[in-house]
């Protein structure tokens, strides 16, 4: 099937909402790093914006908007230890099994075999959708959370949107 | 998410993206990203599928060794078996 059109959806859904047009972000361009080293001495971190919280913290506000809060997930918890709460997406597959949208055991299991180095001390999950507040992201929430990822020595980050 | 991408690989970290939606992806071009025509929320398939959700993940990870300019949207072969719509949890309330 073709993929679906999720900013002509978005843009009929936030207005039934009552928000205010959303200003897609366009970019031309693109940076890229090339990795260090081989993937099999890689740290690796995962982030999702999946509304993804352990069960002993609080739950996202599923209909979040300009939400800049960003919870450091410890990379040895347990993938039972999650609750969803993000009205955007369908997440009861997800809730069963949050290796669907955030795959913690694979990467762990990945580790386990070599074909990844290690994992780095924390995962994260933020940056949820319907931030209009971009400037804030580029210059305030994204600095500081890859602050937080040079402090793990990550070599390598996984993202997730949702 | 993909600007916070953007962000990372201009520190020096390098990203892969796994994105269910392509032209919410194709905007913003993080770095290197992965089009996984499946639902959104179901990025790496469906609850137990580990061979799926191994295979994503490799297909991400391969991105690392094959991209080499900023901004590629590689599609994965990956077909989801039923077809699906936009699927906010508003839809399907009362």
């Amino acid at each position: 099937m073709e993929p679906i059109r999720y900013v002509d959806e978005l843009n009929r859904h936030y207005a039934s909402q009552g928000h205010p047009p959303y200003q897609w972000t366009v970019n031309e361009s693109a940076p890229l790093t090339a990795l260090k080293k081989p993937r099999s001495q890689c740290t690796v971190s995962m982030l999702t914006s999946g509304g993804i919280s352990m069960c002993s913290t609080a739950p996202w506000d599923p209909m979040s908007r300009n939400d800049h809060r960003l919870d450091e997930i410890p990379s040895d918890v347990s993938s039972a230890d999650f609750q969803i709460h993000d009205a955007y997406y369908d997440h009861s597959d997800a809730d069963e099994d949050v290796n669907c949208q955030f795959p913690i055991d694979r990467l762990r299991e990945m580790v386990a075999a070599g074909e990844l180095g290690s994992i780095a001390r924390r995962f994260w999950s933020g940056f949820m959708g319907r931030i209009y507040n971009r400037s804030k992201v580029l210059q305030e929430s994204a600095p500081a959370f890859v602050a937080e990822l040079q402090k793990d020595e990550v070599d390598l980050l996984i993202a997730v949107p949702a | 998410m993909g600007l916070v991408c953007r962000v990372a690989e201009e520190a020096g970290i390098p990203t892969v993206c796994i994105s269910t939606g392509r032209d919410l992806t194709e905007q913003v071009k993080p770095p290197r990203s992965l089009f996984v025509n499946h639902p959104m929320g179901n990025a790496f398939g469906a609850p137990g599928d580990v061979d799926m959700q191994f295979a994503v993940l490799r297909a991400a990870l391969k991105l690392l060794e094959t991209v080499e300019s900023g901004g590629q949207l590689i599609d994965a072969p990956f077909k989801w078996p039923r077809e699906f719509r936009f699927a906010p949890a508003g839809s399907n309330m009362a």
